[in-house]
């Protein structure tokens, strides 16, 4: 029973990791705007397929297949930045919820257009699906490896937004646009570099979807994508901390729910992450490391 | 120094500056007084191009350069490169950011690694609060502390011309006292001002000239000791029977 439950801890934290990934551009892109992009999850999808391009078409190494996501997933969300986001500065909040909407669905008909809908199976090298030996549970190398990688990722991140130039001028445009702009930080640029660093994180949790489920589809993004909001939005949508703890925190609820109880509640897990978000907001309407309602002009 | 003309501005729907000349020499500190809502904040958000005249122009020139530049088709990141800081209303510091992060990024346009520390230094020495708060956040600060930062992160760009925007709003008497000496200070070491107080009589005794706005215009100029001893200024600013 231990070992089980050490199993579904595991595969909660595997699940976490690709949540927490993709939140933290919800996060960091809301921290900045003031806007969710639904869009988001789509990017994770690209990142998949971009995987699946570099890696089994041109048969590219592994550490090539990552750079190639993180570039992509970048390139993509400074384009829905520059296309969807940009013209909109300004205008109500709601206009840019509809237009990022409009974004993802066009993203998925894209993708359908041109790759069908039908899922592909990546099949991506063999040792990293050997298990680890020795173990009481059932861990794979890529699992180890998705965990780690994730981690690295993240602490890159805060390392950035806490050590650098940019990640000052991150936290300053974030806290007060226009005071940021009297202190010369040019937020047009600060915009682009929340949504290159967010997206490309979204890309890598395509790609670790997809290396861990062996399958991938035009879809894909969607309902993790909204998963992963429901996880920023946990941990205080904004907060970059609170969007990684919120996509831990997600991952594992969400697997011991359908780990722990009798097999017929599986079918609600969904239900169940949607429910939980709403707890939360009833309990914490900033989510867990959120700041209160904030009063900018 | 700066030189704005006929400007007319406009916020949202709300005709707000109708047509307003002001001039700044080099070396000066510029009072502009006037009640709440005259338009004060208006005249300085324009000057550092967060709002844009419809009509008019707001000409800088900095010292050493002969051309003037137009502020008025400037970003206001362009403008900070210019020389030209703005201490804002309420302070609005970073409350997220530590103390010295506020400084820091008053730099932000500065490369000379150097230089920013020396004057980092400086500020401390100004407001040693400052030094001893280094790592805290900017938002743990007292209402005092916060306008000193404020005022040592405007500094931190070098500014030739700075913009005040009712550095005393809120602040107990000798705090304001404090600080109006140090302005004084940093003018003396060779920084144009332009200052936005509702605390006439201080801001008049500070000042080499001031302005006078009512309902975005100007009533009335001169020196600022004249203004001081002007019956109608005395009246209606400086609650003088
Ligand atoms: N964002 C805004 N939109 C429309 N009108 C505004 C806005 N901000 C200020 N105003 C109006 O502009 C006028 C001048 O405001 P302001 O420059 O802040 O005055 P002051 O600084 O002298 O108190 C006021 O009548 C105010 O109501
Ligand atoms: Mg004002």
């Amino acid at each position: 029973m231990t070992s089980y439950l050490l199993q579904q801890i595991v595969n909660g934290l595997i699940l976490g990791s690709m949540y927490a990934l993709v939140a933290i551009g919800f996060s960091m892109i809301y921290g900045i705007v003031r806007l969710i992009n639904f869009a988001h999850g789509d990017i994770a999808m690209i990142g998949a397929f971009t995987a699946l391009a570099v890696m089994i078409v041109a048969g590219l190494p592994l550490p090539v297949v990552i750079l190639a996501v993180l570039v992509v997933g970048a390139a993509m969300g400074l384009a829905i930045e520059f296309v969807a986001f940009r013209p909109l500065r300004g205008a109500p909040q709601v206009n840019g919820f509809i237009t990022s909407l409009a974004v993802s669905i066009l993203i998925q008909n894209v993708a359908i257009l041109l790759l069908t809908a039908e899922p592909r199976g990546v099949a991506f090298p063999a040792f990293l699906s050997e298990r680890i030996p020795g173990l009481p549970i059932n861990i794979d190398l890529v699992d180890i490896l998705i965990v780690v990688l994730a981690v690295a990722l993240m602490l890159g991140l805060v390392t950035i937004v806490n050590r650098t130039r940019l990640g000052m001028a991150m936290r300053a445009t974030a806290e007060n646009l226009d005071v940021a702009r009297l202190m010369g930080i040019n937020v047009s640029r600060t915009i682009m570099a929340a949504f290159a660093i967010g997206s490309a994180l979204a890309g890598i949790a395509g790609l670790m979807w997809s290396a861990r489920y062996g399958q991938i589809d035009p879809i894909m993004g969607f309902l993790p994508g909204l998963k992963a909001f429901v996880a920023a939005v946990i941990g205080g949508v904004g907060s970059i901390p609170g969007a990684m703890l919120g996509g831990y925190l997600l991952g594992l609820a969400e697997v011991l729910f359908v780990g722990l109880l009798p097999p017929e509640y599986a079918g609600y897990r969904d239900a169940f992450v949607f429910g939980t978000l709403i707890l939360v907001l009833l309990v914490l309407p900033n989510g867990l490391m959120g700041r209160a309602a904030e009063d900018r002009a | 120094m700066l030189e704005i003309g006929g400007a007319q501005v406009w916020r949202g729907q709300t005709h707000v500056l109708h047509g307003i000349d002001l001039a700044v020499a080099e070396g000066e500190i510029v009072a502009l007084i006037g009640a709440n809502g005259a338009g004060k904040t208006t005249v300085l958000m324009t000057i550092c191009g967060l709002l844009r005249p419809r009509q008019g122009a707001v000409r800088y020139r900095a010292a050493g350069s002969s051309e003037p530049v137009d502020l008025a088709r400037l970003t206001p990141e362009a403008i900070v490169g210019q020389g030209i800081a703005l201490c804002p209303e309420g302070r609005q510091v970073f409350a997220s950011l530590s103390v010295r992060e506020n400084l820091m990024i008053g730099a932000y346009l500065r490369r000379d690694r150097a230089a920013i520390a020396a004057d980092l230094d400086h500020v401390v020495s100004r407001f040693p609060i400052l030094g001893e708060r280094a790592r805290q956040p900017a938002g743990s600060l007292s209402g005092g502390e916060q306008m000193m930062l404020a005022i040592g992160r405007s500094l931190m760009s070098r500014p030739r011309l700075l913009l005040l925007d009712e550095p005393s709003l809120g602040l107990a008497p000798q705090i304001v006292e404090a600080i109006f000496d140090i302005l004084s200070d940093i003018n003396e070491a060779g920084t144009t001002m332009l200052l936005v107080e509702q605390n006439a009589s201080m801001a008049l005794e500070l000042a080499h000239r001031a302005y006078v706005m009512e309902t975005g215009r100007v009533t009335l100029s001169g020196r600022a000791q004249d203004l001081a001893d002007n019956p109608e200024i005395r009246r209606a600013y400086l609650g003088a029977a």
